[in-house]
């Protein structure tokens, strides 16, 4: 291009230096001056052809043919408007849907973290062939954890304290970062009181992320120090929310869990959190740790190095590789495992975890690790919750607690085991692994790659099959333009140059299409994300938007479609057969038998492929729709309507064990005595969650050492009355349970055993035939470190209820006396719950007016948001499968009508000869249905073997089920049948004589 | 181009122009109009380009990377564009002119019987 301009440039002027020369040259030779310049000119030649001749030197031949190609295929698309509305259209439904789909992909699992040069950091994660002797440990899902006992190589991405300020000493990384989720924070001192949630980070987290603030300053070392004053910085989304957006924010405090924090600035606006999916609404500084959370739930983690809590990431030096970072981090691990002051790694009998009064937040909360198996057996129960609502779902957060350091107001409960305690030994080979952030940091991610791999497939056959139909639409007009390719032929063109032209025209189609689907996509992937959003505790910190590669995948695949449904119309237009094509007298309606024959199997293999895979689409469709079904009509042990739940946790703001307690019972008679509820009770966590929690003990008779285990949940007074769980014997909770229960949590324990209730399971599991009532088990004697613990005792048997989820079975279940951390609210009322709210609002302000309530929902959005995924999937695929359908019944439609005015005059014979009009209209439909058969059978055969793919996401029915295949088979006969309607309806209306004279 | 009998005009082949260009500019550089009157004076008049269709041959010639092109002051002391020959132009003119050689030799070939007819 550059060239030929510069060559181009001198041209005129080198043409007149030519002919001023020859003129000198004339004029010495004797001519006059009038004489010599015309002479000259004479010579040259024809000036403007010249430079022409010139020009089309450096003239690029397929651009300008391109080009040509365009202007000609525009012009064709707009002769028949029609057709090409039709055409973009159904390709904007295949485009869009795929460039929808791909969206989410890109802005779940691909997009880089949204921090400087995310390449070049790591992920700090350790892995051993046993799991570690730790006091604690807390992960909030940023990645993949496995920290069950007796897990094979367990391994994960938490550490202590002490082990990241040597890490980040040892000077491996040009920059060293931890954070952990703050848990629950209670926000006062901007208007209403608030629950939100924060992240606890290093000094150096912000300067190793790269990133800068919008307004004031971000976290740095200074911060994080024991005597640094506490600051907080924003996020950016919340800064909006909650403060207006004012630029006043910086240097207001806040107080967090009551202590006071200096907000000095606000984030950038593209980051919410390193790990995929996080939205945290504030970030503190890791010295401040203890300051915020409440002292029943402390353990002296900062210098504690077996409470393992901290994520670590690093940002590796500009010329180290990411192997040679790995080993000294590594060797520093391991040398601190087997030969520091506290070795850690064992396989066994490690201390006993005493009850952790958290209460799991809604949604996303682990299953334990099944109890530690004790030397000197105990009441162990294991963690389960996070510490606060983690904002990640993806991976299960998991807190293990062990026994404290510092024993808290609760005693200290479960046994040091000291001398259970093996060392560390060489053969656990404890190690770190590095892992590139971007894909070590996995936080929600697996969550929805699941649900989006289906969606991507389902996409994708959606695009075959408008491709299909568009190919089918363009074989129909080719036959109706076969006189213009013969001309064309005939005048010399080229059969390469034709084909070129139409892959232009279909070209253009799918790229109009694709415009036109990219608006499609970016409303549809807008509409799912606040759908998935919505059915979150919290906001997704995923977003959409169109960027560079979005655009790219669109134009390729439109790119891709236009090729793949233009080449075998085209390749057919230009073998057309000269001759009898541009006679006169014969009409689109006959070519020779060999082409005929040719397109006839064409259109109907076209046909057959659409309604094949209209059928996959359809049976997967109504397996993922019935699975929802099941699991929406799971006997669920209580009843779920009506009931309002609410989450409070005055632990925050500074209430200890007896007052929270006793703040319960006061708010639930007061909320009882509310007009419009008809009972109210608490417990730790609302049923169907998600949120879980497992409990291990001794049972007598059992070998000393073994243990067993059941689902635990601490619960209010008339609990089972409220949830309309019935008993089967015995009697629920009175309040010198309760006292009893506290009591035996503190510091001195009782002789008497904690009183529980268990269900029908658990009896059926420990018990057999025997007489529940009385029965005690979890004994344990006094060791070392802690007293003697009287276990538990029966009081009380109910009837089955699902605990955390619809999928899981029904286990071993205990009902324990609630006892204090946060607890959820569940109000029964008499009509529609939320209409109470502000009542509820008022009642709890009256009590504090410092104590906001959070996760507000009924218990049918509850279980809403647990099947989330499950509706996701159903009605997306459920939309695309009536999608396909209808495109596969457009296609039969298309195929069928076209045939009829193809075969008018032979119709127009058959009747003349005699045949009844049910005849013709049988001929239709015979055809119709044929098609239609052999695409439902080829349809269902491929159904077969693709739906066991989807076995893991279906509940309660096979992959292979015949009753959805059946279904599927009668609708799309139906919808054939309305299909094959109208063109056998045309064909019975022939009137024979005008088709005679048909051409 | 023609002859100077404008009766027997002798149409020559584009490719011919080219190799004519290439060959005058075996000596030395030159431009255009330099280029134009060798060919004539070294054909002793024989062949007289028309001047125009230099030019395309010219650029012809540029894109193919035969030859190069500079700016350059002339014999008058006046700006002028002057084409040189590249090397691997130099490569071509031996192909070309080999190529050349063959045909005229076979079409001479073929016409020596008829004309050793004719005299005889």
């Amino acid at each position: 291009m550059m060239r030929r301009k510069r060559m181009l440039e001198g041209l005129d002027e080198d043409i007149r230096d030519h002919i001023a020369r020859e003129t000198q040259d004339n004029l010495e030779r004797g001519m006059t001056p009038q004489e010599a310049r015309y002479a000259a000119m004479r010579k040259f030649g024809n000036v403007m052809r010249v430079k022409e001749e010139t020009r089309e030197v450096w003239s690029v031949v397929w651009l300008e043919q391109l080009w040509q190609d365009i202007r000609y295929g525009l012009r064709m698309l707009r002769k028949s408007p029609g057709f090409s509305a039709v055409a973009i259209l159904t390709l904007a439904l295949g485009i869009g849907a795929n460039t929808a789909i791909f969206s989410l992909i890109d802005a779940v699992m691909l997009r880089s973290l949204p921090v400087e040069n995310p390449s070049q950091l790591v992920l700090l994660q350790w892995a051993a062939r046993n799991s570690p002797n730790v006091h604690g440990y807390q992960s909030a899902g940023d990645c993949a954890n496995d920290m069950r006992l007796g897990a094979k190589n367990p391994g994960g991405c938490s550490f202590s304290e002490p082990m990241f300020r040597e890490i980040a000493k040892a000077n491996v990384f040009s920059a060293t970062a931890a954070f952990a989720n703050s848990g629950r924070l209670n926000l006062t001192g901007n208007g209403a009181a608030a629950v939100i949630n924060g992240q606890l980070v290093s000094g150096d987290f912000f300067h190793t992320l790269g990133l800068k603030a919008a307004t004031g300053r971000l976290i740095d070392t200074t911060d994080d120090m024991p005597s640094a004053a506490p600051v907080a910085v924003l996020n950016y989304g919340y800064w909006q929310s909650a403060f207006g957006g004012s630029r006043d924010v910086v240097g207001r405090t806040i107080e967090l869990n009551s202590v006071p924090f200096t907000i000095v600035g606000v984030a950038e606006q593209r980051f919410t959190g390193i790990t995929p999916g996080s939205d945290y609404d504030v970030w503190l500084p890791l010295s401040d740790a203890q300051r915020i959370t409440p002292l029943m739930r402390w353990r002296d983690r900062q210098s504690d190095a077996s409470y393992w809590w901290l994520t670590i990431i690093g940002r590796l030096k500009p010329e180290t590789q990411l192997a040679q970072a790995q080993a000294p981090v590594s060797g520093l691990f391991r040398n601190e495992m087997l030969h520091g002051a506290v070795p850690l790694f064992h396989d066994g009998a490690a201390g006993t975890p005493p009850p952790m009064p958290g209460a799991p937040a809604g949604g996303n909360v682990a299953i334990s690790m099944s109890a530690v198996p004790q030397r000197t057996p105990g009441a162990g129960s294991v963690q389960i919750a996070s510490g606060g609502p983690p904002p990640s779902a993806g991976n299960k957060p998991v807190i293990i607690a062990g026994p404290p350091g510092a024993a808290p107001a609760g005693g200290a409960h479960g046994s040091a085991a000291a001398d259970g305690r093996k060392n560390l030994s060489p053969e656990d080979n404890p190690e770190i692994k590095l892992a590139p952030a971007p894909s070590g940091l996995t936080g929600s991610r697996t969550r929805y790659s699941n649900p989006l791999y289906v969606l991507m497939l389902v996409v994708g056959i959606i695009l075959l099959i408008a491709c299909a139909n568009v190919a089918g639409l363009m074989l129909a007009r080719s036959a109706a333009r076969q006189k213009e390719m013969a001309v064309r032929l005939a005048l010399g063109a080229g059969r390469a140059r034709i084909v070129r032209q139409l892959l232009t025209e279909s070209v253009m189609l799918s790229v109009l299409g694709g415009v036109l689907g990219i608006l499609f996509a970016y409303w549809g992937a807008h509409t799912i994300l606040s759908f998935v959003s919505s059915n979150q505790p919290r906001p997704l910190g995923f977003a959409t938007g169109v960027d560079l590669r979005v655009l790219g995948f669109t134009a390729a695949i439109s790119l891709l479609t236009g090729i793949l449904f233009g080449i075998a119309p085209t390749l057919r237009s230009a073998r057309v057969d000269l001759t009898p094509a541009l006679k006169e007298g014969t009409g689109s309606s006959e070519t020779t038998g060999h082409a005929r024959g040719k397109w006839f199997s064409i259109g109907n293999a076209l046909v057959v492929a659409q309604v094949a895979l209209a059928i996959v689409v359809l049976v997967a469709a109504g397996l993922l729709v019935r699975t929802l079904a099941n699991l929406r009509s799971v006997d669920v042990g209580f009843d779920s309507h009506n009931i309002l739940i609410f989450g409070i946790d005055p632990t925050l703001i500074g209430y200890k064990g007896p007052q929270a307690d006793s703040l319960y019972r006061d708010l639930q008679g007061r909320l009882a005595e509310t007009p419009g509820v008809t009972a109210a009770s608490y417990s730790m966590m609302p049923l169907l969650s998600s949120g879980l929690m497992i409990t291990g003990f001794h049972w007598p008779g059992t070998p000393q050492d073994q243990e067993s285990e059941a689902d635990a949940l601490g619960v209010g007074p008339n609990f089972f009355e409220t949830m309309r769980i019935p008993f089967l014997i015995g009697r629920g909770f009175t309040a010198s349970d309760f006292k009893l229960s506290v009591a035996n949590d503190g510091a001195t324990p009782t002789s008497a055993p904690t009183p529980v209730i268990v269900n029908h399971a658990f009896v059926e599991k420990y018990l057999g035939k025997e007489n529940p009532l009385g029965k005690r088990f979890g004994q344990a004697e006094a060791t070392a470190d802690e007293p003697a613990n009287a276990g538990f005792e029966i009081i009380g048997v109910v009837r089955d209820a699902k605990y955390n989820d619809l999928r899981r079975e029904i286990h071993a279940m205990m009902y324990m006396p609630q006892r204090f951390g946060g607890a959820t609210f569940e109000l029964r009322t008499a009509a529609d719950p939320q209409a109470l709210l502000p009542t509820v609002r008022e009642t709890v302000a009256q009590v504090n007016t410092n104590l906001p309530l959070y996760d507000v929902k009924t218990e049918s959005e509850q279980i809403d948001r647990l099947l989330f995924q499950e509706r996701l999937v159903a009605r997306l695929s459920g939309f695309f499968a009536l999608l396909a359908l209808v495109l596969a019944c457009v296609g039969l439609y298309g195929l069928l009508s076209y045939e009829v005015s193809r075969r008018t005059r032979e119709i127009g014979i058959r009747m003349a000869l005699g045949a009844h009009q049910g005849n013709v209209m049988k001929l239709v439909l015979r055809q119709g249905f044929v098609l239609a058969i052999v695409g439902a059978a080829v349809g269902i055969g491929a159904a077969l073997s693709v739906t066991r793919y989807l076995a893991s996401m279906l509940y309660n029915v096979r992959a292979s089920d015949p009753t959805t295949l059946a279904g599927v088979a009668v609708l799309l006969a139906f919808v054939a049948l309305a299909a094959c309607y109208i063109p056998a309806r045309r064909a019975m209306r022939v009137d024979p004589i005008d088709a005679l004279r048909h051409e | 181009m023609s002859t100077k009998e404008d009766r027997e005009r002798i149409e020559l082949l584009q490719g011919t122009l080219d190799l004519l260009i290439l060959q005058t500019l075996l000596l030395s550089p030159a431009h255009g109009h330099a280029i134009a009157k060798a060919i004539e004076f070294r054909s002793e008049d024989v062949l007289q380009v028309e001047q125009g269709s230099l030019y395309p041959a010219l650029h012809r010639l540029i894109k193919r990377g035969w030859i190069s092109v500079e700016e350059g002051t002339s014999e008058n002391n006046r700006r002028a564009k002057f084409y040189r020959l590249t090397p691997k132009g130099r490569r071509q003119l031996t192909v070309e002119t080999r190529k050349w050689h063959k045909l005229a030799g076979a079409i001479a070939r073929i016409l020596r019987p008829r004309e050793q007819e004719g005299e005889s």
